[in-house]
């Protein structure tokens, strides 16, 4: 027996095989299936990161959960802005493949000429094309229908804004990744763009999602925003504007309502306006929110102020005597003059032929301090308190550096500015009883909590005279309305034209009007200021005064206010000239 | 022995299958309540829509505008509305025989 092998029992064929051999080979195979079981386990179980990984890679999947953006609603629950789905079409240009019917075909539902689409899908190096943002629901659904190669749709949300161009300015707009920009939606953004949550899941081999794996983050929608506007009263607020703006030949205007009770915002448009949902060629003019942005001299706007301080020190009485002289006055050397002369009035009526001379008179006896105080505690000088964009501060010098002149002329509201929206607030003071309330764009059903400025009978004495300047023999007599009893305050100013005021029928205006209703016991403050009225008239009693009026009835009427003045057809007797 | 360990087979094997068989259905049904899922949010998302839609409808622009032109109503004013007060109040309701409609401002559109 030889220590070999044997395969058969032919001697021929006997092989000479050692025995080691093929036990060395039986060892090497073994040792081979040996490191096979040991790489086998490592990799599934001490290291299979790597694997899990990338197993993980072509079936598991994060999708995102987007949050719904809040709606923004008025203070009756209406709709003034909400996200509805807008699909975004992208396209990867090499590998769309369109032929001509196609083609025009989808060019006509993105709204877009043919050749601008050819130009979108020309360059075949690119991966990601969008071919529009935010198209409509329908129109998407078409363009899925077509089942196109190489055409995409990204869920996407668009903003939408029923109210249009009437509460433009309020509401804003976002941008096309759902951020606020401007208005209400850049101002609470934060709380109205909600987070997005995200879950992970397993996807079959048809794209389903069979199971999910690990945490789910919830998304958590924005949060709607009630406001205080009343849509209806803005609408009809801005609808008044613009007839006024269009009939004077006026630059722009703006109006502001608030509530005299709560301190909210119930109204606040601008003329030019524009359509939130479309965008194109907008201007600055039209974006500007000239309510809270644009200040000017408020003029007249400003006697009840110190005409209240000298009731309120006692210096004078509503029936105090006031020599104003032949309408000219000289303050060291410089000389203050009234439309045309007024001879003695007592203090009420300095208000109501809006004598500058007569208020002159008055402030003069005061120390600018006080003056000063009574301009500040008022919100002159002081950025609003609200939360809204670009809302400015105006300007009101400190007291130290006032000179006569200064001091008088600020008496009558020249030297110092303020906003629209400033003065609208600025006369809280006499609508609640002394005290000026803090203003809000949120609801608020709470009658508002003042800072005391003047004392309770002040303000009543105040009122009267406002109400006697909106009627017959007063500046302002075209703010009259039928069935409420109005008090108000005109204003009228030349704007600066290069160096100075303009020379005579080159000169720009600049008019308003102030003013609140039911006079007894206000409900409402409404404030209108046109710029540039150029159509004849430019007196703020005869451009903004009728707004005024016709703002105030439609208002009063929708907030369900009964009529405080028996029914008098409206009759307007010979209108009183007025200072500025 | 041998039928034992046979028949616990069958059983390993059986249960294998069976849990095969829930793993499908569960995954299936997953799906489903998933697709279901995505379908009610389209539907907000359409009602939202929809109510922006009525919404838009009724603004105050379009109703005045519809009122005046094919209705050819027009705006009340004092002037013309009687002021009723209900008769828990009634010591207020002389009010109303104050605002009796004038005749020159009835008709008067603003």
């Amino acid at each position: 027996m030889s220590r070999s092998v044997q395969y058969t029992s032919s001697p021929l064929l006997a092989s000479r095989t050692p025995v080691w051999r093929s036990k060395f080979i039986v060892a090497a195979i073994a040792l081979a299936f040996v490191g096979l079981a040991a790489r086998a386990a490592y990799i599934q179980v001490f290291a299979n990161d790597f694997f899990q990984k990338q197993g993980e890679v072509r079936f598991a999947r994060t999708l995102e959960l987007p949050a719904n953006r809040g709606r923004i609603l008025d203070r009756n629950g209406l709709i003034l802005a909400s996200s509805i789905p807008a699909p975004s079409i992208w396209a990867i240009p090499e590998d769309v493949d369109l032929d001509r019917a196609q083609s025009q075909r989808l060019a006509k539902l993105l709204d877009m000429p043919i050749a601008e689409l050819n130009k979108k899908l020309a360059d075949d190096d690119k991966t990601f094309v969008w071919l529009k943002r935010q198209v409509d629901d329908g129109v998407a659904k078409e363009i899925a229908a077509m089942n196109l190669k190489g055409i995409y749709q990204r869920k996407e949300y668009k903003r939408q804004y029923p109210e249009g161009e009437a509460a433009a300015h309020v509401v804003g707009f976002t941008s096309v990744e759902d951020n606020g920009q401007e208005g209400v939606e850049l101002t609470f953004n934060k709380e109205l763009a909600g987070r997005n949550g995200s879950r992970r899941v397993i996807k079959d081999r048809i794209g389903r999602v069979v199971e999910a794996v690990g945490e789910t983050i919830a998304p958590a929608d924005g949060q709607d925003l009630q406001l205080s506007i009343d849509s209806k009263v803005q609408f009809f607020a801005y609808q008044k504007l613009r007839d006024a703006v269009l009939e004077n030949k006026a630059r722009a205007g703006s109006v502001v309502v608030l509530d005299a009770i709560t301190g909210e915002v119930l109204a606040l448009a601008n003329y030019p306006s524009y359509t939130p949902d479309k965008r194109r060629n907008l201007s600055g003019e039209q974006l500007r929110n000239r309510a809270l942005t644009d200040t000017f001299e408020p003029g007249s706007v400003m006697k009840p102020f110190t005409i209240g301080l000298g009731l309120e020190t006692g210096r004078v009485t509503p029936q105090t005597l006031i020599d104003t002289g032949v309408g000219k006055l000289n303050i060291t050397g410089s000389t203050i003059s009234d439309s045309h002369p007024n001879g003695v009035l007592t203090v009420e009526g300095v208000i109501q032929k809006s004598s500058n001379i007569g208020t002159t008179k008055i402030a003069m006896q005061m120390q600018p301090r006080e003056m000063w105080e009574l301009f500040s505690q008022a919100g002159f000088g002081q950025k609003p308190q609200i939360s809204f964009p670009g809302a400015v501060s105006g300007r009101l010098r400190p007291y130290k550096t006032w000179r006569p002149i200064e001091q008088a002329t600020m008496s009558y509201g020249y030297g110092l500015s303020a906003s629209l929206f400033q003065m609208a607030r600025s006369y809280t003071v006499f609508s609640h009883d002394g005290q000026i309330i803090p203003v809000t764009m949120l609801r608020n059903t709470e009658p508002a909590a003042g800072v005391q400025v003047l004392s309770a009978r002040t303000a009543g004495q105040v009122r009267k005279m406002l109400q006697m300047a909106a009627g017959p023999g007063g500046t302002g007599q075209k703010a009259q309305t039928i069935g409420y009893s109005v008090g108000g305050k005109s204003g009228t100013a030349y704007k600066q034209v290069g160096n100075g005021y303009g020379s005579n029928g080159n000169r720009k205006y600049r008019s308003w009007f102030v003013g609140m209703a039911p006079i007894e016991t206000p409900r409402i403050i409404v404030a209108v200021m046109i710029d540039e009225p150029s159509n004849g008239k430019y007196f703020g009693g005869d451009v903004a005064a009728p707004v005024f009026s016709e703002t105030v009835q439609q208002s009063l009427r929708l907030l369900g206010v009964q009529p405080d003045m028996s029914v008098k057809p409206q009759i307007v007797v010979q209108a009183a000239e007025e200072s500025f | 022995m041998t039928r034992l360990n046979l028949v616990l087979l069958m059983a390993v094997l059986a249960s294998a299958l069976y849990l095969v068989g829930v793993q499908y259905e569960s995954r299936r049904l997953f799906a489903e309540i998933d697709k279901a899922n995505a379908e009610a949010r389209k539907l907000a998302a359409e009602n939202e829509r929809l109510q922006v839609e009525k919404r838009a409808q009724a603004t105050p622009a379009r109703v005045e505008k519809l009122a005046k032109e094919q209705l050819h109503m027009k705006s009340s004013t004092p002037a013309i509305t009687h002021y009723v007060t209900y008769a828990a109040s009634s010591a207020a309701a002389d009010t109303s025989s104050a605002n009796r409609p004038n005749p020159e401002s009835v008709g008067r559109v603003q």
